[in-house]
């Protein structure tokens, strides 16, 4: 069988989900009433194209995290770059530029990717979702205090030191689930 | 009575002259490092000096200036603020008691940096030992992301630049980093001391592929370009300039020759932020073993 490129294999993923929306639509049960057919295609549909884009968003960064583990982050982050080319602005990226850059010991970074990542989507807390952050987050949270709180409380005039600190207790309260 | 009257309306005209002085902005001049060119650099940082100018009430000049005049002409007492690399700001504190003002942002690691040593993806060169007996190509020699950075490296695998490579060289004139980059994509050096921004950038614009280059090895990271002011500066203006500095936004203008425009788009830079002086200890142990200034001895 011939290999698929990167972009072969995203296409492949879209059409599979394509394909089984239209199967469930096709043999969906009938006559059980309008109303509540309608709700099952709906919440059917919705976990389908769910599943679809964690599938496609695994793809598309498998080599992100292909190069990571492989103790490459910075050919990683510059994956990441090259990927923004397509899709710029994706939160996901944020969250992957945010755990590489702390395993490059740039912490103050990663608090303000992650912080970034959450205002833009909040899934990443979600215990039960496909790309839970929660744990990851909550360790951060308490190296940033550890590592930032000492160094603004010595220099209380500093601005950067006082936007990171926000920073962190900006995570802190998404973890405890406070709102924006 | 009359003539005295006369006199006494007339006296407020002999003090005009010393209003209008009064009402004059202090002019100062920037001194800026050349980073590609003269025109590039003057056309990045001139929305800066008009921006601090709007915001500060002090008139500021844009001066382009080469890596190696700064010490001389800060000396000279020419330049109240400079913007300058990390490695220049560590070596203007150490010759005229430079202070700091702010870093720039920009790149993947916010106001730090870091240099790397690249081999063309390939090319049978996998990890920093196998560069002995290579051609390698470095930035600008006073460049911490060019030069510096990458020089440690090899002192730190046990490798002497000085004995151990088949040669090195710098590129000529301008856009060096760029320069090094493209020697090692087509063959005419074997290694090449690469910042990471340039990487980071040239991967971005889509002059070059993340899978194009293997990253032998890669330094601690350290600040980038920083803005100094100079040791005698009035306190109250350098709070002023502080400020403005770590105030400005990507909606910030300033009007250069009759044009309005986006201060920090024009000049490349994401922001300014507020480091401390321990923040480029770093780079200061960095140069220390690599033997350049301001610790360099003979």
């Amino acid at each position: 069988m011939a290999k698929l490129s990167c972009a072969g294999r995203l296409w492949l993923l879209l059409f599979l989900a394509t394909a089984g929306l239209v199967a469930l639509f096709a043999f969906s049960p009938q006559g059980e009433g309008p109303a509540r057919s309608s709700a099952l295609d709906k919440g059917l549909e919705r976990e389908l194209a769910r599943q679809a884009r964690a599938a496609f968003v695994r793809e598309l960064y498998a080599p992100v995290v292909e190069l990571r583990d492989s103790g490459q982050p910075q050919a990683a982050l510059l994956k990441l770059e090259e990927l923004a080319r397509a899709y710029p602005g994706d939160p996901f990226a944020l969250v992957l530029r945010a755990e590489i850059l702390r395993e490059m010991g740039r912490v103050d970074q990663a608090i303000h990717h992650y912080a970034r990542a959450l205002r833009l989507n909040g899934e990443y807390l979600d215990e039960q979702g496909p790309f839970t952050r929660r744990t990851e987050i909550r360790q951060l949270v308490e190296e940033g205090l550890a590592t930032f709180l000492p160094r603004f409380q010595a220099h209380p005039d500093n601005r950067s030191l006082a936007a990171t600190v926000k920073e962190v207790y900006y995570l802190q309260s998404r973890l405890a689930g406070g709102c924006e | 009575m009359t003539r005295r009257f006369l006199l006494l309306l007339l006296l407020p005209l002999f003090f005009l002259p010393g209003c209008d002085r009064l009402g004059e902005r202090p002019k100062l001049k920037i001194g800026y490092m050349n980073c590609n060119n003269e025109r590039e650099t003057y056309q990045r940082f001139a929305p800066i000096s008009s921006y601090l100018s709007e915001k500060t009430g002090a008139e500021f000049e844009t001066v382009v200036a080469d890596t190696h005049e700064f010490e001389e002409r800060m000396k000279a007492g020419e330049f109240a603020l400079v913007h300058t690399n990390s490695l220049l700001y560590i070596i203007l504190k150490e010759a005229v008691g430079l202070k700091l003002l702010a870093a720039e942002k920009r790149g993947a690691f916010g106001t730090h940096t870091a240099g790397a040593l690249i081999a063309r993806k390939g090319s049978g060169i996998e990890k920093i030992e196998d560069i002995k007996g290579k051609r390698l190509i470095f930035g600008p020699m006073m460049a911490p992301s060019g030069y510096l950075a990458q020089y440690d490296l090899m002192l730190a695998a046990g490798i002497d630049p000085e004995r151990d490579l088949a040669y090195y060289a710098i590129p000529p004139g301008a856009f060096k980093h760029e320069k090094l980059v493209y020697a090692v994509y087509f063959g005419d050096f074997d290694v090449a001391a690469a910042p990471v921004l340039d990487l980071e950038e040239m991967t971005r614009e889509g002059k070059i592929e993340a899978d194009d280059f293997t990253i032998l090895a890669q330094s601690a990271t350290y600040p980038y370009c920083t803005f100094g002011a100079a040791a005698d500066l009035d306190p109250a203006l350098f709070a002023k300039i502080k400020a403005a500095l770590l105030d400005l936004g990507p909606e910030d203008t300033a009007e250069v020759d009759g044009e309005r425009l986006k201060v920090l788009k024009t000049s490349w830079a994401e922001g300014f932020e507020d480091l401390l002086d321990s923040d480029y200890d770093g780079l200061r142990e960095m140069a220390r073993r690599a033997n350049m200034p301001p610790y360099q001895s003979y």
